[in-house]
C-alpha cells in the first residue's frame, strides 16, 4: 500500500508525516509521531482510552482516519500543559488518587479539559456525563470525579483572585 | 555534598500520600509494553480457532510464509509438548502447566473459539494480519458442550480424555466432563436441615464475567545474538512468567529474563501468560524484536479468560430466634475449555462469616467449550456470596428479624471453625457489624422516590494468601535508601513500600526509592494477586530494612571508634550515649567505596491476612423496565491497618463498581456454536461513570497478630459482598429476586412479572 504524506497540527507544532491511506489517528500519534501517552484499549471508540482533542472537541482517535487531520488543530496528552509541568488538574488527579492503572488517564485528563473549557463550574453530574465515554476499571470513578470538581472549583477561586488583582 | 534529608521526617505510614507514580501517570509518560518500540521491530498476530470444539488435523503455514513480509510463524510443533499434570512452582499446588501451554497454542484439538492456533510475525500488523488468512488449518469439527448442565449428562461429548472425575463417590472410572468433586462437611447437614424450625432456600445462575482491564495484553520480546531472551510485558508476575515460558520453549531460565511494564490493570486475567512465550520463539526465529499486542475483540473472543460462570444451590435452615444450624450447598463452576477452576474458595468464602454446627458444600469443576476461565479479584467469591448472602437475606425475612441483627446472632468471632477446620485468626467481624448498625447508611430512613426503593446487606469474606516475596535494600551515597522488590505494582505497591521503608528508618517518604525489579535482579517473589503484595512485602521490607540497618551501625562504629552495641540510630542519625553522632548520610558519604550496605528481606508463610467487609445500599427499582438504580452504597471494611488510606479507598471504590458491573450489567453471552456474541465493550458493558453512585467508604482496623503493622489484605473482599448486597436490595424494593447475574433489566422485569401472574 501507498503511504501518503499528511501534514497535521499535533500540540501546536506543524508535522509532516507519512501513512497508510487506512491508519487511524490513533495510530499517526502513537506509531507515526511516537506520542504514546495516548493509549489504545478497544480500536472501536468503546473505552475512550485514545480521547485527543480535535479543534477543541473530544474524540476518539481510533475512529478518526489519519488521512482527516490536515487542517484540524489536535490536542494529545504530551500537549495539555507547558513542557515538563503539570496542569492543575494534572496534579489534583494524582494527588487525590484519581489515578491507579493509569492507562485510561490520559483520555480522562482530555475530556475532561474540554469539559472545563465549556463549563468553568460543572455540577457532579455535568462531571460523570463529561468522562462517561472514558471507562476506567480501577478506580470507581469516585477520585476521578473529586478531582475534577476541585480543579474547577480552584480555577474558578483563581479567576476570581485575578479579577480583584 | 550531598543534600540534606527532609529535615523533620514526618510520619508515612498511615498518611495519604500521593503515589510515587502518579505524575508519570497524569502525564501520560508511564511507559505499557505496547508504547516500546524498537529498531527493526517485527509485529505478531495471532490465528485463533473459529470452533468451539475440534480436532486439528493439519496446519499449513507454507503460502503464509511465502507471502512478502512475513518474517517467521509458529505452531504447537515449535513448542514443548508439555504434559499433563507437569507443573510450575505457585502457592499450594503449583500451577498448572499443560493449562499455560494449551491457553497460549492448541495442540491436536481445539477447545474454545478463540484458541491461539498459530502466530505470525511481519514486517508490519497488515502483513501480518493478511498472512493469517493464508494460514490453512484442516479441522475436523466435533461437537460442542457450551454449558454446564449439558456437560454434565452422562452421554455428552466429552472434551479431554484424560479427565476423569476426582473425589467422586463412588470413584470414577471412565472420562467426563467433570474434572473433580470437592466436599467440606461437618456433621450431618441433611439431617439437621429436615429438623429445622425455619429454613430458606435459593439457586442462583451466575454469568460468565470478564476482568475488563482497559490494557490489552502486550508484550515485546528480543533475543540477543547469543540466544538470551528478554521478554518486556504486561504482567502480574514476572517470576511466574519466567518459568511458564521457559518451560514452554523448554529454554534455561539463566537465557530469560522478564522485565515488569506498567501494568493497566490485571484483576487476575495477567497472571496466565498469553502469546510471551510465542513472541520469544518467533524472535529467535526471525533475529528480530517482536511485539505483539492483543485487540479488544481478541481478549474477550477467546484470547484471555474471562472468569468462571457458576450454578448455585443453598440452602440454610435456623431455629425460630434465628440462630443458624447447618448450611448446605452444591456448587458447579464453568471452568471452559481446560480443567481446573476449582470451587473450594468459592465454597468456603460463602460460608467462612456464619457459625454453623451442621455444614455440607459440594462442588464440581465443570469443563465447557468456552474460553478457560482465569482469575478474577477474590476469584469465587462474589459467585459464592450471590447465592449464599441472598439464602441468608431471605432467611432473615421469613424469620422476621433484622439481617443487621440476624447476621450478629449467626457472626463467627475469633476462634471459631473456619469452612476447612481450622480457627479463624483474629477477625473483627462483629465490631463491622456494629459500625454499622450506628452509620447513617443504615440508621438512615429510605427516602420516597418515584419508584420503589430497598435497602440490602450483605457481608464478604476473603482468606487471600501469602507465599513468597522478597527484596532488597541497598543505601546511596547520600544516604538514601533504595529498595528493590520483587513485586509488580497493581494497586499502588511503590507508594505504600515507600512508606513502610520510610518509617523503618524514620526519613520522609520523598527520601526513600522503590523500585520494581525485573526477573533477574531481585529476588523470586510470587506474583501480585490474592491480596497478598501489601501484607508480605511489607515482611519483606521490614527485615531487609533490619538488615541494612545492623550493617550500618557497624559501620558508625567502626567510624566513631566504639561498639555496635553502643551506636544507637534514629531517623537518619547514629548516636552514642557520649554525645556522638554522625548521620547517615555523612556515614555513606565517608564509606562509600568501602561495599555495598545490602539489606536482604523475605516474607514466606506470613499469617494470613484474612479479609472481611460489609455493604449496604439503597436501589430503586423501575418496575416498567425493570431498570435498578443505584442510589447510596457504602463499604465497610476491616484493612488491619490502613497503609495508605487514599490507596485503600481506591481498592474499595473500584472493587464495589466492578461488582455493580457483573451485578446488573456484565455477562457472556454465547451463541449455539460458543461463538461470544458481545466480544466488544460496547455490548459487553462495563459501568461508566454514570451509572454508579459515590462509594462510601469505611475504613476499620483490627490488626493481625504477628504481621507487621497488623496488615491485612484489601483488594479483593470490596467484590465479594456487591451482587448479592444489590439482590438482597431489589427483594426489599419490589419482592423479587432474579436469581441471574448480570441482574439485568429485561431480567429483572420478568421475575416481576412472574411474581404478578403468582401473586
Amino acid at each position: 500500500m501507498d503511504q501518503i504524506a499528511i501534514v497535521c497540527e499535533v500540540n501546536g507544532e506543524r508535522r509532516t508525516v507519512l501513512a497508510h491511506p487506512t491508519d487511524t489517528l490513533l495510530e499517526l500519534l502513537r506509531d507515526r509521531l511516537g506520542l504514546s501517552g495516548t493509549k489504545e484499549g478497544c480500536s472501536n471508540g468503546n473505552c475512550g482510552s485514545c480521547t485527543v482533542l480535535v479543534d477543541g472537541a473530544p474524540v476518539n482517535a481510533c475512529l478518526v482516519l489519519a488521512q482527516e487531520a490536515p487542517g484540524c488543530q489536535i490536542t494529545t496528552i504530551e500537549g495539555v500543559s507547558a513542557p515538563a509541568t503539570l496542569s492543575l488538574l494534572q496534579q489534583n488527579l494524582s494527588k487525590l488518587g484519581g489515578t491507579q492503572c493509569g492507562f485510561c488517564t490520559p483520555g480522562i485528563i482530555i475530556s475532561a479539559v474540554a469539559l472545563l473549557a465549556d463549563n468553568p463550574a460543572p455540577t457532579e453530574a455535568d462531571i460523570r456525563h463529561a468522562i462517561a465515554g472514558n471507562l476506567c476499571r480501577c478506580t470507581g470513578y469516585d477520585k476521578i470525579v473529586r478531582a475534577i470538581a476541585v480543579t474547577a472549583a480552584q480555577q474558578h477561586s483563581e479567576q476570581g483572585d485575578g479579577d480583584g488583582a | 555534598m550531598a543534600h540534606e534529608f527532609q529535615t523533620v521526617a514526618t510520619e508515612s505510614v498511615g498518611q495519604r500520600i500521593e503515589r510515587v507514580d502518579g505524575r508519570d501517570r497524569v502525564a501520560g509518560r508511564a511507559v505499557y509494553a505496547a508504547d516500546l518500540v524498537r529498531p527493526n521491530m517485527a509485529f505478531g498476530r495471532t490465528l485463533r480457532s473459529p470452533h468451539a470444539h475440534a480436532r486439528i488435523r493439519s496446519i499449513d503455514t507454507s503460502a503464509a510464509m511465502e507471502c512478502e513480509g512475513v518474517l517467521a510463524i509458529v505452531t504447537a510443533a515449535d513448542f514443548a509438548d508439555v504434559p499433563v499434570g507437569a507443573t510450575i512452582p505457585m502457592g499450594e499446588t503449583g500451577y498448572d502447566m499443560w493449562m499455560v501451554s494449551q491457553l497460549n497454542m492448541a495442540r491436536d484439538k481445539v477447545h474454545w473459539v478463540g484458541q491461539p492456533v498459530a502466530v505470525v510475525a511481519a514486517r508490519d500488523l497488515h502483513i501480518a494480519e493478511a498472512a493469517l488468512a493464508l494460514i490453512d488449518v484442516d479441522y475436523e469439527a466435533l461437537e460442542p458442550v457450551l454449558d454446564i448442565e449439558s456437560a454434565m449428562r452422562p452421554d455428552a461429548p466429552v472434551l479431554h480424555d484424560h479427565v476423569i472425575t476426582r473425589g467422586a463417590e463412588p470413584p470414577a472410572h471412565l472420562p467426563s466432563n467433570v474434572c473433580s468433586r470437592t466436599l467440606i462437611r461437618r456433621g450431618t447437614a441433611r439431617e439437621a436441615f429436615d429438623a429445622a424450625e425455619a429454613t430458606a432456600r435459593i439457586s442462583v445462575i451466575v454469568d460468565t464475567a470478564h476482568q475488563g482491564y482497559i490494557e490489552p495484553q502486550a508484550m515485546l520480546a528480543e533475543v540477543s545474538a547469543d540466544g538470551f531472551a528478554t521478554v518486556y510485558t504486561s504482567t502480574q508476575g514476572q517470576f511466574t512468567t519466567e518459568l511458564m515460558i521457559a518451560r514452554m520453549l523448554d529454554r534455561p531460565q539463566s537465557k530469560l529474563k522478564v522485565v515488569p511494564m506498567e501494568v493497566g490493570g490485571g484483576f487476575g486475567g495477567k497472571i496466565a501468560i498469553h502469546g510471551e512465550a510465542a513472541a520469544v520463539r518467533l524472535a529467535e526465529k526471525c533475529g528480530r524484536p517482536v511485539k505483539l499486542v492483543l485487540s479488544r475483540e481478541e481478549i474477550l473472543q477467546g484470547g484471555s479468560g474471562p472468569t468462571m460462570g457458576a450454578q448455585i444451590a443453598i440452602e440454610v435452615a435456623a431455629d425460630r430466634h434465628g440462630k443458624i444450624s447447618a448450611i448446605l450447598g452444591t456448587y458447579r463452576v464453568d471452568a471452559g475449555g481446560l480443567p481446573g477452576a476449582n470451587p473450594s474458595l468459592m465454597m468456603q468464602a460463602s460460608a467462612a462469616l456464619y457459625q454453623t454446627e451442621h455444614l455440607w458444600l459440594e462442588g464440581f469443576d465443570v469443563v465447557t467449550n468456552k474460553p478457560r476461565t482465569e482469575a478474577y479479584r477474590g476469584p469465587g467469591g462474589i459467585q459464592g456470596a450471590f447465592s449464599m448472602e441472598q439464602a441468608m437475606d431471605e432467611l432473615s425475612l421469613h424469620l422476621g428479624i433484622d439481617p443487621l441483627e440476624f447476621r450478629r446472632r449467626n457472626a463467627a468471632v475469633t476462634g471459631n471453625t473456619m469452612p476447612i477446620g481450622t480457627p479463624f485468626p483474629s477477625i473483627g467481624l462483629i465490631s463491622i457489624l456494629d459500625a454499622v448498625g450506628e452509620h447513617p447508611c443504615w440508621t438512615t430512613p429510605l427516602a420516597e422516590g418515584d419508584h420503589p426503593r430497598g435497602r440490602g446487606l450483605a457481608l464478604g469474606y476473603w482468606r487471600g494468601t501469602s507465599m513468597t516475596s522478597a527484596c532488597h535494600v541497598t543505601v546511596g551515597g547520600d544516604g538514601r535508601p533504595i529498595v528493590t522488590m520483587g513485586a509488580v505494582d497493581i494497586s499502588g505497591t511503590r507508594t505504600t513500600m515507600t512508606q513502610v521503608a520510610a518509617d523503618q528508618f524514620g526519613l520522609s517518604a520523598g527520601d526513600i526509592y522503590v523500585q520494581t525489579g525485573d526477573s533477574k535482579s531481585v529476588g523470586y517473589s510470587d506474583g501480585a494477586a490474592g491480596s497478598r503484595v501489601a501484607r508480605t512485602m511489607t515482611a519483606a521490607i521490614v527485615e531487609a530494612c533490619g538488615d541494612a540497618l545492623e550493617q550500618l551501625r557497624t559501620r558508625a562504629a567502626a567510624l566513631m571508634q566504639t561498639t555496635i552495641a553502643e551506636v544507637a540510630y534514629s531517623r537518619g542519625i547514629f548516636s552514642t550515649a557520649d554525645g556522638g553522632s554522625i548521620t547517615l548520610a555523612e556515614l555513606m558519604q565517608e564509606t562509600l567505596t568501602a561495599g555495598a550496605i545490602v539489606g536482604r528481606g523475605t516474607s514466606t508463610k506470613l499469617p494470613l491476612g484474612v479479609e472481611i467487609g460489609a455493604h449496604i445500599c439503597d436501589v430503586e427499582v423501575d418496575p416498567d423496565t425493570g431498570l435498578v438504580t443505584v442510589l447510596r452504597y457504602t463499604a465497610f471494611q476491616d484493612v488491619g491497618r490502613a497503609l495508605n488510606p487514599v490507596a485503600v479507598e481506591g481498592q474499595m471504590q473500584g472493587s464495589v463498581v466492578q461488582g455493580l458491573g457483573w451485578a446488573l450489567m456484565e455477562g457472556f453471552d454465547y451463541d449455539n456454536h460458543g461463538r461470544l456474541r458481545n466480544a466488544s465493550l460496547l455490548d459487553y458493558r462495563m459501568p461508566t461513570a454514570l451509572d454508579v453512585p459515590p462509594i462510601d467508604c469505611v475504613i476499620l482496623e483490627t490488626p493481625v497478630p504477628n504481621v507487621p503493622y497488623g496488615v491485612r489484605g484489601v483488594g479483593e473482599v470490596p467484590i465479594v459482598p456487591v451482587a448479592a448486597c444489590v439482590a438482597n436490595a431489589i427483594r426489599r424494593a419490589v419482592g423479587i429476586r432474579t436469581c441471574r447475574m448480570p441482574m439485568t433489566p429485561e431480567r429483572v422485569l420478568a421475575a416481576m412479572r412472574a411474581s404478578q401472574k403468582q401473586g
